[in-house]
């Protein structure tokens, strides 16, 4: 069981990629990268209070080095790690006294959450993920696939509760890129979701 | 009952079973009551209160067939290509007109069941599988008053260059706040739009300037500003009502838009190849429904001192039709699995448009010329009221225009073959 999103939640993804013979043949002649937009609601507050989900949120921000993590400052994530939090992003993300952070998320509301959103790159190619990573606002804005939505809809997709389609027909996910390119590679999307994300289950 | 070849399908018992089942309702209940609606002289009857319309969509309801489209997750039969197909043949053999009252009545909550999400499935889809009394009833707006084939071209990748050649569509939907507001008119040819409480409707959203950039959403017909034209009076399918539909500013919420830019004009061409398949197994079922009946008065009815089956003229008719029936089967079959598995297995949605409408076309032009001969061996009394083929002629004809005249589906796929058969 993994944290959605986690420095561990990615390496079980990478893992299974690597050893997933349905997504290798499916996504064989897929070229293109994803930036991943996760926009945090009230389910996000929601899990952040949980220990467990609040240390793998930090493992995931910890795997963007320091330098380009400054990056958030200013943002609205920035704002939210540094004020409502306490969190400073010029220091290391190791050793925090949890319980404290915990403490400041019980008095949180939504209303605290908005406009903050986590970013993630993934570069698929030929039947492999060359990486993927959590990275800093304005990184990776040229990747071929830009999909973003709420939190609560990204664990609908990542735990494979529901499909790319179905998510992003319902507007709950919104996709920008090359539609024909990807509409004719349907079989690489569905591999990459039923073989991959749905095998590894999130907490 | 025809010899399956199909040893899959010969020797499996419950394929077996299956056939002689559907094909028990086709004759008993469809056929009576396809007759007694075809000799309606007002269209307006055929969906009466105590019209046997209703008697025939129940029992349809009972038995499941409104929800062999149906997403198996969402409550759907889950059958599998090979049962479709059998059961929509048969279905196609007892009466064209009401196989196509439930092919239509599943568009809407097939389509939801497939891409929608939210209040869509709980409100619409989920009560609609577990209707066994024909409270709910769907029919499917596409084409409108100055946009009918138009949309057939959206079908191929390979015509999206002219898409805004086109009509760009009449029917027209704008956001308004969380919910989305329908003004336009559908054309009259809408199948089962005066008796349904829900459409599965095309229309387009800003900036209006092609079909390209259109959406596919689910209208409860029970809304302020829905208006239903009357039954039409027609030459075929009098089993099967149509009229028209007008929208103005209904109302609808978010989660009843189910397919929107830019993924319509990608995903609208996926649900013609699942009709196309729908009508490639019903005049299937048209066409075997004459050959049968041409075979069977070839046998009983003496000419020229013999009877005609005797006949080497009338024996080649028999087996030119019974070459047209069986190869109509064993191809609309095969391209039925082919969009089944893109469609409800692989859910890759990339079936192979011309494979799509040519089913189509080769089973209604099946149909038509098998009725045709049909009548022609029938003489004088294949003209009459009294005699079946009479009813399969006229409907076979309209087969080669509605759900998309063959010309143009022909066309569109030509399309497709150009660009990509290689």
């Amino acid at each position: 069981m993994a944290i959605f999103p986690s420095k561990e939640w990615v390496e079980e993804v990478l893992k299974l990629a690597e050893k997933s013979e349905e997504y290798k043949e499916a996504s064989k002649d897929w070229e293109g990268d994803f930036l991943c937009i996760i926009e945090c609601d009230d389910e996000f507050l929601s899990d952040l209070s949980r220990k467990e989900i609040m240390e793998g949120f930090m493992s995931f921000l910890d795997m963007i080095p320091e330098e380009r993590r400054k990056k958030y400052k200013g943002s609205s994530m920035g704002d939210f790690m540094e004020k409502k939090l306490g969190i400073s992003l010029d220091a290391s993300l190791k050793g925090l006294d949890l319980s404290e952070k915990l403490a400041r998320i019980s008095k949180l509301s939504a209303e605290d959450l908005s406009g903050v959103a986590l970013y993630f790159w993934a570069d698929f190619w030929h039947g492999s993920i060359r990486n993927m990573m959590g990275v800093a606002p304005g990184e990776h804005e040229d990747a071929a696939f830009k999909l973003s939505g709420k939190y609560s809809s990204w664990k609908l997709l990542v735990s494979g509760q529901q499909d790319t389609m179905r998510l992003v027909m319902s507007n709950r996910l919104q996709l920008e890129g090359d539609m024909q390119y990807m509409m004719k590679r349907m079989k690489a999307v569905v591999a990459l979701t039923k073989e991959v994300l749905a095998g590894v289950p999130i907490d | 009952m025809y010899c399956e070849i199909d040893p899959r399908i010969a020797e499996d018992k419950g394929l077996s079973l299956l056939r002689q089942e559907t094909h028990r309702f086709a004759e008993e209940v469809m056929r009576p009551a396809a007759a007694t609606l075809d000799k309606m002289s007002d269209p307006a009857r055929v969906i009466g209160k105590d019209s046997p319309y209703w008697d025939v969509l129940k029992q349809m309801k009972k038995l499941g067939y409104h929800k062999i489209f149906i997403d198996p997750d969402y409550g759907g039969l889950g059958t599998s290509a090979t049962e479709a197909h059998i059961i929509l043949e048969e279905l196609g053999w007892g009466s064209v007109g009401l196989a196509t009252v439930i092919g239509v009545d599943q568009v809407p909550p097939g389509v939801a069941s497939i891409f929608g999400m939210g209040d869509v499935i709980e409100k619409v889809v989920e009560p609609f599988v577990e209707d066994t009394e024909a409270k709910y009833h769907s029919c499917w707006g596409m084409t409108e008053p100055e946009c009918g084939s138009d949309y057939v071209f959206l079908c191929e990748d390979s015509f999206r260059p002219h898409v805004r050649e086109l009509h760009p569509g009449q029917v027209k939907a704008v956001k308004d706040g969380d919910g989305w507001i329908i003004n336009g008119p559908k054309s009259r040819w809408i199948s089962s739009a005066p008796a349904a409480t829900h459409v599965g409707l095309h229309v387009t959203l800003p900036p209006h300037d092609s079909l390209s950039n259109g959406a596919f959403c689910i209208v409860p017909l029970d809304e302020e500003g829905v208006a239903k034209g009357k039954p039409i009076d027609k030459l075929g399918l009098r089993d099967s009502p149509q009229g028209d539909l007008a929208f103005d500013n209904v109302r609808i919420p978010d989660d009843y838009m189910i397919i929107r830019p830019p993924f319509y004009e990608y995903r609208v061409g996926q649900i013609i190849c699942v009709t196309s398949c729908f009508m490639g197994a019903v005049f299937t079922g048209v066409a075997r429904a004459a050959f049968e009946e041409a075979l069977k008065y070839s046998k009983d009815r003496v000419q020229g001192g013999k009877l005609l089956c005797e006949h080497q003229s009338v024996k080649q008719k028999l087996y030119k039709m019974f070459e047209m029936v069986e190869s109509s089967r064993y191809y609309t079959r095969k391209v039925m699995e082919h969009v089944w598995s893109k469609t409800y297995i692989e859910k890759t949605f990339d079936a192979s448009s011309r494979h799509a409408l040519s089913a189509q076309i080769c089973a209604t032009n099946a149909a038509f010329e098998v009725a045709h001969e049909a009548m022609q061996l029938h003489g004088g009394y294949g003209l009459t009221k009294d005699c079946l083929v009479e009813k399969l002629f006229r409907d076979a004809r309209a087969s080669l225009i509605m759900d998309g005249a063959n010309d143009i589906l022909s066309l569109a796929a030509a399309y497709n073959i150009v660009d990509e058969y290689q």
